[in-house]
């Protein structure tokens, strides 16, 4: 193998643990498909540093070192494209696929079809309201938390299309989902219909609570990535007490100006 | 029981449209978070502790999910991380922000401890059953090869 074709391999297998760190994916799984992708083409002595915030990969071939270091973030979580890329790097290893082929498939994986926001924003009202049939709610804690979590995933969605930093972004989601709890369960109560408030904000609260994010960085910690694992924990708890910062300020202006407990 | 059944199920199907899983896997992954939530609520009645409930839920969970994998040849987080959804302790979350609110930090800090405590029984849990896959997998190839 040439030079060429060494750099070319490095930018794939570059490629491929950036897709699966930014949808997401567990560090080992990146470590390991960057080790796989570079082994299958003889490579032997391939090494990776993979953090939630960046992937490191340095190669030996012939005396020759080559390096390469990425800076990235995690974004989402997509597990069609974890699955896709999974799928690829076995199809590689097995020696089927040409280098150029390879990087055509990681382009289609990029570009793979999503669901459209509606299915979004309806799967995300469904999830919130069978949550808080599953805490004790009735059909009216149900309809109310439906339309909750849809107000907040339309929210998640557009700061993500604006790059709002996380923080923000789960600070505000926390003030949007009890501030139209709120105003729905008050506004029903005018007509003399009553809802139980808890089991509304606890089912409307579950898509932005980090759970996976807390599974992970422990799933992490456990197999010896104590950086990664640490890392995503202080994301996740974070994320956790941006939430509490948002609904305990409603609630705390709302006992504040008019009285009483929820 | 069978409603739990079907809430659960359906709840699980919302959480797969928003993770963005593989189409074909949705009802399947849905399943497992339905399974892993009646086994949850079946042992919150035999053992009365959030923890160990969530505990088997997410060992439920994990074990579905590595046999799925299998079968279906997709990586198994496809089918953990939306099944383990429902056993996540929002509800923990909310009540201990509620109690610091009120004031009743006693309370606070018993219900955060044990939102902790029933995160860590469940990654605990999924990391068990992964390794166990794994080991078998590896088992698996050698004899294959």
């Amino acid at each position: 193998m040439n030079k060429n074709e060494i750099n070319r391999i490095l930018k794939l297998s570059r490629r491929a643990g950036k897709i699966l760190l930014e949808n997401g994916a567990e560090t080992y799984r990146v470590e390991e498909t960057i080790n796989l992708i570079c082994n299958s083409k003889g490579i032997e002595d391939a090494n990776c540093f993979v953090v939630p915030t960046g992937i490191f990969i340095n190669i030996e071939y012939d005396g020759e070192y080559y390096s390469i270091i990425h800076r990235t973030s995690i974004e989402r979580i997509d597990l069609e494209r974890i699955a896709m890329v999974n799928n690829f790097s076995r199809g590689f290893a097995s020696g089927s696929i040409t280098v150029t082929e390879a990087d055509k498939d990681l382009e289609r994986i990029e570009n793979a079809p999503e669901f459209k926001n509606w299915q979004i924003i309806l799967g995300g009202g469904v999830a919130g309201g069978f949550f808080t049939l599953l805490f004790g709610g009735g059909p009216i804690e149900f309809s109310l938390a439906f339309l909750t979590s849809m107000f907040v995933i339309m929210f998640s969605l557009i700061s993500i299309k604006y790059k709002l930093p996380f923080f923000m972004k789960n600070f505000t989601g926390g003030i949007i989902n009890m501030f139209a709890a709120l105003i729905f369960i008050k506004s029903l109560e005018c007509f003399g219909v009553y809802a139980d408030i808890d089991s509304i904000i606890i089912g409307s609260l579950m898509p932005l609570v980090p759970g996976v994010a807390i599974v992970n960085s422990i799933r992490d910690i456990i197999s010896g990535d104590f950086v990664s694992g640490t890392s995503r924990m202080m994301e996740a708890v974070l994320i956790a007490v941006a939430l509490a910062l948002g609904v305990g300020t409603v609630l705390q202006g709302y006992i504040m100006i008019f009285g009483g407990s929820i | 029981m069978i409603l739990d059944f079907i809430f659960s199920f359906l709840c699980t199907f919302g959480f797969g449209i928003l993770f963005n899983i593989p189409r074909k896997q949705l009802v399947f992954a849905s399943i497992g978070g339905a399974l892993g939530w009646i086994v949850y609520s079946i042992s919150l009645v035999q053992f009365d502790s959030v923890v160990m409930a969530a505990f088997t839920g997410a060992l439920a969970v994990g074990f579905y999910s590595e046999i799925m994998a299998k079968e279906r040849r997709v990586p198994a987080t496809v089918y953990v991380i939306p099944g383990m959804i429902p056993l996540v302790p929002g509800y923990g979350l909310y009540y201990a922000i509620k109690k610091i609110i009120e004031a009743d930090y006693i309370m606070a800090m018993e219900v955060g401890t044990e939102t902790v405590l029933v995160a860590l029984a469940i990654s605990s849990a999924v990391i068990l059953t992964t390794s166990i896959g794994r080991k078998i997998k590896r088992k698996a190839e050698k004899i294959m090869n």
